[in-house]
């Protein structure tokens, strides 16, 4: 239901009681284009430049991204050209190789895991007495 | 009185981008959008001489820039905001000279109202008018451009650079106050 409010505004409609003099919109034009200076910008074979297109608006960002690729895949090739991919399994390790191939390096190294019982009874299977290695006066002192 | 504005102008902003139809195509530019434009000014400024000058200048500014004006926006959109950039610098300019405050601006442009000499006589408009007048800057700009113009808040909102839904509230709001201001003068 429309209050009297609005239909005030409705009773005047879009009318807002302006008038302009007579034939002014006509006078307006002729003496406007009589009044633009030349506009060389415009005016010149240098015309204004075309509107943008979507390919000419996402170009700059299309050119970044594909330097970055760019970049990326010189930095993948160099890589491999200098040997590849760093290699971490321990059968391609070329420290850890020569250490295992070194005797006292696994000597060392595993000497700690062995138990005083494991290596006597090593000796005694490899005919060695304990005697043979501890002097006769050390033994007798431990004894006493 | 013709007030709408041309939706279609791509042809006409092409023959602006040729040197050689530059010219008579702006004049065509100013055949199609001097009255729509005048009316919008006319209805902040509150005086046809002020009106006249500031739509003078806008096209003047619309001719020194039309080579950077490269069709991504509708030729309204562009000239509306170069002539309301005009009639609010005007009005800023006039409020400074007279030293007025906002509030006496108020009282100002209902004098320019009431001394208006083009006028068709209709009290119902004037009226309305002098409410109007009343509102705040952008609330009047807002209310001019809908209920006038019946512009769609979509270009509104690329115009004054404002969001859909500020300007439908600024609208709502505008439309309030001047409901309960002929209520109250009834």
């Amino acid at each position: 239901m429309k209050t009297g409010k609005e239909n005030i505004l409705d009773k005047i409609g879009r009318k807002d009681g302006m008038t302009v003099p007579d034939g002014y919109f006509d006078d307006f034009q002729l003496r406007m284009e009589a009044m633009l200076p030349p506009n060389e910008a415009a005016e010149s074979t240098a015309a204004i430049q075309p509107p943008r297109s979507f390919w000419e608006r996402v170009r700059p960002f299309v050119y970044m991204a594909a330097m970055f690729a760019g970049v990326w895949c010189m930095i993948k090739m160099f890589a491999l050209m200098s040997g590849g991919a760093v290699d971490l399994s321990i059968d391609n390790n070329e420290v850890l190789t020569r250490a295992l191939s070194d005797d006292n390096f696994v000597y060392e190294y595993l000497r700690d895991d062995v138990s005083d019982r494991e290596m006597f009874e090593e000796m005694y299977l490899d005919s060695i007495s304990v005697e043979d290695m501890i002097p006769a006066d050390s033994l007798d002192e431990a004894v006493h | 009185m013709a007030k709408e504005l041309p939706r279609e102008d791509t042809e006409l902003i092409e023959r602006l981008r040729q040197p050689a139809t530059c010219r008579q195509a702006f004049n065509e530019v100013m055949r199609l959008y001097s009255e729509p434009l005048y009316w919008q000014v006319r209805r902040m400024v509150e005086n046809h001489d002020d009106a006249n000058d500031i739509l003078q200048n806008t096209f003047l500014k619309a001719w020194q820039s039309v080579e950077g004006f490269r069709g991504d926006a509708k030729l309204s959109t562009w000239l509306y905001k170069i002539a309301l950039n005009e009639a609010i610098t005007f009005l800023a300019r006039e409020r400074k000279r007279l030293s007025l405050s906002l509030d006496d601006e108020e009282s100002h442009l209902v004098n320019l109202i009431e001394s208006d000499e083009y006028v068709d006589g209709d009290e119902l408009a004037l009226k309305l008018r002098k409410v109007v007048a009343s509102l705040p800057e952008k609330q009047r700009l807002v209310f001019n451009m809908k209920y006038y113009d019946e512009m769609k808040y979509e270009q509104m909102s690329e115009i004054l650079g404002t969001s859909v839904g500020a300007l439908k509230a600024s609208y709502h709001l505008a439309v309030k106050k001047i409901e309960q201001y002929i209520t109250a003068h009834d």
